[in-house]
């Protein structure tokens, strides 16, 4: 299969460098899916599942949100999060999902920090997704 | 008087060697912690590098210059990011940062946001409104801190608390040269440089340019502050190895001229003590 250059890459680390055949991720659009030779395409991304499919396979991984650029079959997503679903702590996930859930049952949505509490929500859920 | 004179050359001879134990556990403690900072500050560089770039091509995708982000407005206000060390006795290096600050900012009037316990110490003395104090730590300082501290900042840069953001840290150029960057965040700089033909205007942006970019603007700015603060603490623990390395030598040096003269003082009293002895024979 045809494949392009990806690069996925969080402030603290490169995740991923080198070939892909696939690539799934959740825009603020909604959920794309990269193949080769995609048009020179960016958008925003938003909490949700992404799967990479290379030559070795699909792999799945929870990211928490960022931006997508294609440019000349070069695919880059930068991520705030990126979790491979083996590394995802699922536990953790489901603590923070718990406390997010009571957080906003208290709050309203002209709260300050709805949208924060919100977005913690989302990512909780994303990695929770991811694993099961 | 010779005797007397022996005794406080020991006495100082055993304070320059306890002192050079101090300086050669600090350069150890630096040159340990120095290959782990390097590394965290290489790690960093990708998604910096890469996201400014994104960054760029949006902005040029933009065309006008409608997006807060990138409008300059004029400048009755300014916010530093001022990253400093965490303990003294490295140099220069805190000094360097804070004259950096000082020349920047003029006469304009500024807020800071201290990144490290020296840069808060010394703004709270200068009384600089400050922006948050909770970032003593640079080394510690998490990628999530870093998303929350871009949160306040884009919030009051939107808000019009402040007109420019303006990032003060120190680049590690390499283990003997550490240079004070001052780098203006906010508004985004258009970089003069990007050719014609970079200005990709194929690019599709879903769903338009300036949405990407206000979303996009804090993850960016995020990656750049932790990145430096990687960058700052790997010149901090390089310019405090240095300091601790030329102090350890001019303590060995010292050394060697102390012991000199103590045995000089020493050959000194015998010599005496022999003519005394030969004296009293010869009476």
């Amino acid at each position: 299969m045809a494949v392009f250059t990806l690069e996925i890459v969080t402030p603290d680390r490169l995740i991923y460098e080198g070939k892909a055949e696939r690539l799934i991720v959740r825009g603020v659009t909604g959920d794309l899916c990269i193949l080769a030779h995609h048009i020179d395409y960016a958008t925003a991304l938003i909490p949700g599942e992404a799967s990479v499919t290379t030559a070795e396979g699909e792999r799945y991984a929870a990211c928490s949100g960022g931006m997508l650029s294609v440019h000349d079959n070069h695919v880059r997503l930068m991520a705030t999060t990126f979790e491979w679903e083996d590394e995802i702590d699922l536990e953790r996930a489901q603590r923070a999902r718990e406390a997010a859930e009571q957080k906003l049952g208290s709050m309203t949505t002209a709260d300050k920090d709805y949208a924060l509490v919100e977005a913690k929500l989302k990512r909780a859920l994303a990695r929770i997704r991811t694993k099961s | 008087m010779a005797g007397s004179s022996m005794k406080s050359i020991k006495l100082r001879i055993k304070s320059v060697e306890s002192t050079m134990q101090i300086t050669r556990a600090m350069q150890l403690v630096a040159t340990s912690k120095l290959r782990r900072s390097k590394e965290r500050m290489e790690m960093s560089k990708p998604y910096a590098e890469i996201s400014r770039e994104a960054i760029h091509a949006a902005i040029l995708a933009c065309g006008d210059q409608s997006v807060p982000y990138v409008s300059a407005r004029p400048v009755q206000k300014r916010c530093y990011i001022v990253i400093a060390g965490e303990r003294g006795l490295a140099g220069g290096y805190n000094a360097n940062v804070f004259k950096a600050v000082a020349a920047d900012a003029g006469e304009t009037p500024y807020m800071v946001l201290p990144i490290g316990r020296k840069a808060i110490d010394k703004y709270q003395r200068l009384g600089v409104e400050l922006l948050d104090t909770d970032h003593s730590h640079v080394e510690g300082l998490s990628v999530s801190a870093c998303f929350k501290l871009v949160r306040q900042l884009t919030e009051g840069y939107l808000n019009g608390s402040f007109d420019e953001l303006v990032l003060v840290y120190t680049n590690f150029v390499s283990m003997m040269s550490q240079e004070v960057q001052v780098e203006r965040l906010l508004p985004v700089e258009i970089p003069e440089d990007a050719a014609p033909e970079s200005r990709n205007v194929q690019t599709l942006y879903d769903p338009t340019p300036e949405e990407t970019l206000m979303r996009a603007m804090p993850d960016y700015l995020a990656g750049r502050l932790y990145s430096a603060a990687c960058d700052a603490f790997a010149s901090e623990v390089a310019a405090r190895r240095n300091a601790m390395d030329s102090a350890t030598k001019n303590a060995g040096e010292m050394i060697d001229g102390l012991r000199l003269k103590y045995n000089r003082a020493r050959q000194g009293a015998i010599t005496q003590e022999i003519t005394e002895i030969v004296a009293g024979a010869e009476n």
